[in-house]
């Protein structure tokens, strides 16, 4: 079970290790179509196309990096006086019965969503480029590395702070 | 069952102050209890709650949110180049020396990092690094320097093109299209640019009354004997000349709509980046942990978001959005005055929730109902921005405050901290008072044809049924097949 849990942390941290670089060329297209539409007069949609479906993928995987840094926001006023296995219990029970329900139902209420786009490489609608899918798909991904996250935080807690 | 939704964002309320988890999981518990419990009695079925997949997507493929991760990444890009530092010194430069120079600098500072790093904790990093110390070394008292860096850490709130200036541009497109469409006016909805436009005079004032307020602060302080001097090199007035001019480049082209607010965080991204690279800050394990570091914020903003959309949908099912919109509707007295209470309950909220917590959950409740029974939307969004821009210096849980006693490692009671605010939260107060006193303010420099109609008189009774047609929780609603 232990090898287990490890296992699935050290896939949550490589798909954000690898995930973290998507910024870079979210940044350079979305700063490109400026000068595509108004200079070049070309491509501006496509380099929107392919920045929005890289944010998509992005920012799904984003939610899960801000658990592992501790960088949700949180009003500790109160909390940081507790001691820490009453604040470690809190989370184990936010994860249990908020993250994890939450996290099933999208998966397996947005199932439909995101297979009959996936089988039909959705493309986008007023431009035909494709990828749109992608999008879609993002949706599992979020939902996807929320379980996996609140499942390792439940079986092996990390301390406040870390 | 519109009542359960009063419960639960009485829940969030308590379960953010009392258990200290973060706020998107607060949330995200109380809409999956809430929504279990609906199922339980069968308030609502299941069929009507996967609506929430297809509003998630529609969160992922929203052009406006690709701003977050570009400001984020800004901040942290100017947390590692010398840019701050330069802009510093030359301001102190050009100021006459003592204590009143240092905190006058240091809001100058505030004002030019905010527009180009978006976030008030990306503000509160690069000040407590950059100014705090400085103060401290020119005998500042500790609750002064960590009251004027939050202070000035949440002027970029108020100047374009900031990230709540963004958030809220979206959050009032939304209610105005609803209040318009309800109401039967004619108005244009207002966007993001609308609200620069409006935002840019009352920044203004809110600036230069800050400035009086440091420089009178700083005027009782004793000047230090052993301060070291700064004089800034050429090399740091070059960068800080280049730093403004790109930055009024950057807010003049926003604001005459020369490129949208997402394009020119992009550019102010992009030449950040690229300095980063030619100057050799960015070598080594720099750039990787820059990128994880704006993943991690990025996403602590896009949680609430995400745990903000589960728990309106919510509350939408559930009637409690029609609830409050009865309330407003039959609030009595003049605009003016549904305003200010508005914005009463606005504030008060501000003391347990923070202004994302509050753009999220309560600004798609509380303003569609108010926008119906003010035209002005400009004036109502300028006004929010400014009770938003108070709730991040708000004790106890104001994020600017919360953030400031963490990175500057404030050990003192919150006691003088807050005294050292009052200044600030007194210029900030008069601001406020006089926007909503003079709506002129927020349409300076407006076209006549721009301005918003005034309100048709409608009946309570009217308004009511066209919100409860307008509301009714079914349009995007995905049935399983």
């Amino acid at each position: 079970m232990t090898r287990l849990i490890g296992g699935l942390d050290r896939l949550v941290a490589a798909i954000l290790s690898a995930g973290s670089w998507l910024l870079l060329p979210v940044v350079l297209l979305l700063f490109l179509q400026w000068p595509l539409r108004d200079i070049a007069r070309a491509y501006s949609r496509e380099a929107n196309d392919l920045g929005q479906w890289l944010f998509a993928l992005y920012i799904a995987m984003a939610f899960t990096a801000a658990t592992r840094a501790h960088t949700h926001l949180a009003a500790d006023a109160l909390a940081r006086h507790y001691p820490a296995r009453t604040r470690v219990g809190l989370a184990r029970l936010g994860a249990l019965f908020g993250l994890i329900p939450w996290a099933l139902f999208i998966i397996v209420g947005g199932a439909n969503l995101v297979i009959v786009s996936l089988r039909s490489l959705e493309a986008f609608a007023d431009t035909y480029n494709p990828g749109y899918f992608f999008i879609k798909l993002a949706l599992w991904l979020l939902a996807g590395l929320v379980l996996m996250q609140a499942i390792v935080d439940i079986a092996r807690p990390r301390r406040e702070g870390h | 069952m519109p009542e359960l939704g009063l419960v639960m964002l009485l829940l969030v309320g308590l379960g953010i102050v009392f258990t200290g988890l973060p706020a998107a999981v607060v949330l995200i518990t109380v809409a999956v209890a809430g929504a279990a419990f609906s199922l339980v009695t069968g308030t609502v079925s299941m069929p009507i709650l996967t609506a929430l997949p297809g509003r998630l997507v529609n969160l992922l493929e929203n052009d406006l949110m690709q701003a977050l991760p570009l400001y984020v990444f800004m901040g942290l890009l100017l947390d590692r180049l010398p840019v701050a530092d330069a802009l510093y010194r030359t301001t102190l430069a050009i100021l006459p020396r003592g204590p009143a120079a240092q905190l006058m600098s240091g809001t100058v500072l505030g004002a030019l990092l905010g527009p180009m790093n978006g976030s008030v904790g990306a503000s509160v990093l690069a000040l407590s690094r950059v100014v705090a110390p400085r103060l401290a070394a020119h005998g500042v008292p500790e609750p002064t320097r960590a009251a004027l860096v939050a202070v000035a850490s949440t002027l970029g709130v108020v100047i374009p093109p900031s990230l709540v200036l963004i958030l809220l541009g979206d959050a009032m497109l939304g209610a105005h299209t609803i209040a318009v469409t309800t109401s039967g006016r004619t108005d244009r909805v207002i966007n993001t640019q609308d609200i620069f436009h409006g935002a840019l005079v009352p920044a203004g004032l809110f600036l230069v009354l800050c400035l009086i307020a440091a420089w009178l602060v700083g005027r009782r302080l004793p000047a230090a004997d052993n301060a070291p001097e700064e004089k800034p090199s050429t090399a740091q007035v070059l960068l800080a000349v280049f730093t403004v001019a790109f930055l009024l480049v950057l807010l003049g082209a926003v604001t005459l709509g020369f490129f949208y607010a997402v394009e020119a965080a992009a550019l102010g991204a992009f030449v950040l980046f690229t300095g980063g690279l030619i100057t050799g800050r960015l070598r080594g394990g720099v750039l990787r942990d820059v990128l994880g570091q704006a993943m991690a914020m990025t996403g602590a903003l896009f949680a609430l978001l995400i745990a903000a959309t589960t728990l309106t949908l919510l509350l939408r099912i559930l009637g409690t959005d029609r609830l409050v919109a009865g309330w407003i509707t039959a609030l009595p007295g003049n605009e003016l005055t549904v305003v200010a209470i508005v914005l009463f309950a606005i504030g008060l909220s501000a003391f347990v929730l923070d202004a994302f917590e509050i753009i999220f959950v309560i600004v798609p409740i509380v303003v569609p109902p108010l926008l119906i029974r003010v035209a002005d939307a400009k004036w109502v969004a300028v006004l929010l921005l400014l009770t938003l821009q108070t709730s991040f210096l708000l004790p106890p849980f104001g994020y600017a405050l919360m953030m400031v006693r963490g990175t500057l490692r404030y050990a003192g009671s919150l006691g003088p901290l807050v005294r050292a605010l009052i200044p600030f939260l007194i210029a900030q107060w008069l601001v406020l008072a006089a926007v909503l006193l003079m709506p002129q303010l927020a349409h300076v420099g407006e076209k006549e044809g721009d301005r918003s109609r005034s309100t048709p008189e409608l009946s309570a009774d009217e308004i009511n049924r066209r919100m409860q047609d307008m509301l009714t929780p079914i349009p995007d609603i995905e049935l399983p097949k």
